[in-house]
């Protein structure tokens, strides 16, 4: 597996956010294959190109130099690229291990979780994702059902962190041990002591945080 | 809704027509009495993306009915008015349009409704969300069962390699006793030992089948190709199968041009194919019928077909014919014993050596099974099944 740098450089990277903010998503699933073809490792990809394109995009619709209706055209097209990394992604070794994400009620952006469970999946964990705007409710119910080990919250607006609370307080009624993940970029603004209070909680930043929370693991 | 009366003044109403005309995302077009563009706004040409000025306005609807009429719906100025406008991209837009007349020129405003497109959108987003969602359980869901489809063949790889030794000692037992101590034993008794020594031989091709597959779907299912003549793979396999034809009254008949090329191939595993094809047309034909071989040569290609006096194969079994278990089943349903594996292993070895493989039935009756295979195949060391 080729480095990311020797791969995607920034001329490369800055091509593939201009065809992503201009919504042409034939050109970028074009680089993206042609990464994958070359060997691009996929945690590279992930956070090299999807993590760091989408952080960057959603920094410019905060800013007001993007419309609410580009950021959701750009999130559609990397939510679609990640389908190019499936096949090899769900084809490694498995441990065992069980994790479930997913995003709370009326949280509609549920990239960064599904790149979580992803990240999961790399690792050979089952990453089963359970999508937006996930009822308390119905998550405690596959969780019974699926029994994993650990479970991954998203956050992407803080509005919703009452919410969140919800789901962290339902789950840990039923499963009061249970190993629980929480991030997404609304703890950027705040949030994280509130999450904090609950024990077995713990906040990832990034998708590197990840990786190397799951080596340890 | 109360009705907000402006004073009106030339340095605003200056700003909201300079606002109407260059900015507002709206359509604003005024018409003539005979319908036709007089001025359009900046949107307006954007939308189109074509020169508005003379254009008649019923151009830029997209009217199935034919009953749009600028003039009629400038009589009802406080209605509005669904209409579909052509537009740059391809697609047309739908617009919420009011006439008014002022002055023997119709004014015409056309609103797009931000509400429904809005929520349109979040809906296509969703829709598009939950598609990316059920690929990717489509993904993993396929992972997995390729993992168990790989578990699988190991275990029946291994099954099988364990099995083939004592099935293979109990067939040759049993035609030790049926050769040394036939007369020892009563008549029944013997015909016990060749039950016996059939239903082994049965169960011996079966394990030889599933070790097959196991291989190919291992990865591990080497060719060993050299330059041959079909000539040996096929006197091979006609004599091994002439006495079983002649124990059921079938006649083997073998037309072979002369000379024939020596071609690339691993003639053992395409013997293993004549096998295959020869067995099941002996099974195929009535007493009295003829199997018959005949090899030509067609351009590039070498052709064998084994053909059959039988009754054909009905048109649903052709397409599914060489697929595992599938060819098994129409013969079952002949009463015929097999594992339902040998055409499918056939199909692989005649991929691996770059041929092609059918069925077909024959206006005389019965079935011809054909291959052929490329005289100069690419890279005929590589191909692995």
């Amino acid at each position: 597996m080729k480095s990311a740098d020797s791969m995607l450089n920034e001329e490369l990277y800055q091509e593939y956010l201009k065809a992503l903010l201009a919504g042409r998503h034939k050109e970028c699933r074009e680089k993206v294959q042609m990464l994958i073809h070359k060997g691009m490792g996929i945690k590279d990809l992930y956070t090299d190109l999807f993590q760091r394109s989408m952080y960057e995009v959603g920094e410019l619709w905060e800013n007001n130099r993007i419309t609410v209706a580009r950021e959701h055209l750009a999130t559609s097209i990397t939510d679609s690229l990640l389908n190019l990394v499936y096949p090899s992604l769900f084809a490694t070794a498995r441990t065992g291990k069980k994790a479930v994400v997913s995003c709370s009620v009326n949280e509609y952006h549920q990239i960064g979780a599904k790149m979580v469970a992803d990240i999961f999946e790399l690792h050979g964990w089952d990453g089963h994702f359970l999508g937006a705007n996930t009822p308390a409710e119905d998550m405690v119910r596959f969780i019974h059902e699926v029994k994993p080990h650990v479970v991954g919250l998203s956050l992407s607006l803080l509005s919703n962190l009452d919410r969140l609370k919800h789901h962290i307080e339902v789950i840990r009624a039923d499963f009061p041990q249970m190993d629980l993940l929480v991030g997404g970029q609304a703890f950027r603004w705040g949030g994280l002591e509130a999450v904090r209070s609950y024990g077995g909680t713990q906040y990832i930043p990034n998708l590197e945080r990840l990786e190397t929370t799951l080596a340890e693991a | 809704m109360q009705r907000h009366e402006t004073t009106v003044n030339q340095p605003v109403e200056k700003e909201i027509l300079f606002y109407l005309h260059n900015r507002a995302p709206l359509l604003f077009f005024v018409l003539d009495s005979k319908g036709h563009i007089v001025e359009a706004n900046e949107h307006a040409e954007t939308v189109t993306g074509i020169q508005l000025r003379g254009t008649p306005l019923a151009d830029l609807v997209v009217d199935f009915s034919g009953t749009f009429n600028p003039g009629s719906f400038a009589r009802e100025c406080h209605k509005e008015h669904l209409l579909n406008i052509k537009t740059r991209w391809g697609l047309p837009q739908s617009y919420y349009f009011t006439f008014k007349e002022v002055r023997n020129q119709v004014l015409v405003f056309g609103r797009s409704d931000a509400e429904e497109i809005e929520g349109t959108r979040g809906k296509v987003q969703s829709l598009n969300e939950d598609l990316n969602n059920l690929a990717r359980k489509l993904h993993k869901t396929n992972a997995q069962l390729e993992q168990l489809n790989r578990l699988k063949d190991q275990f029946l790889g291994m099954a099988a390699h364990d099995l083939r030794k004592p099935v293979s000692a109990i067939v040759h037992y049993t035609e030790f006793l049926l050769d040394e101590a036939s007369e020892a034993l009563t008549s029944e008794h013997v015909g016990f030992l060749q039950t016996i020594h059939s239903s082994t031989a049965l169960m011996r091709r079966v394990i030889d089948d599933f070790l097959d597959v196991s291989l190919i779907e291992s990865g591990r299912f080497h060719m060993n190709m050299a330059a041959r003549s079909m000539e040996d793979p096929m006197n091979r396999s006609v004599a091994l199968h002439r006495p079983v034809a002649k124990k059921r009254g079938v006649t083997l008949k073998v037309c072979l041009p002369c000379p024939l090329p020596m071609i690339p191939m691993d003639d053992f595993k395409i013997e293993q194919v004549l096998n295959n094809l020869i067995s099941n047309a002996i099974e195929h034909s009535p007493p009295g019928g003829e199997v018959a071989m005949a090899l030509s040569l067609t351009g590039e290609e070498l052709r064998v077909a084994v053909r059959n006096a039988g009754e054909g194969i009905p048109a649903r079994d052709l397409e599914n014919l060489f697929e595992p278990f599938e060819g098994g089943q129409a013969l079952k349903a002949r009463g015929i014993r097999s594992t339902g594996l040998g055409l499918s292993i056939s199909k692989k070895i005649i991929e691996a050596h770059q041929g092609r493989i059918w069925a077909e039935n024959l206006h005389e009756g019965g079935a011809a099974f054909c291959f052929t295979l490329p005289m100069s195949p690419q890279n005929p060391t590589e191909q692995d099944p």
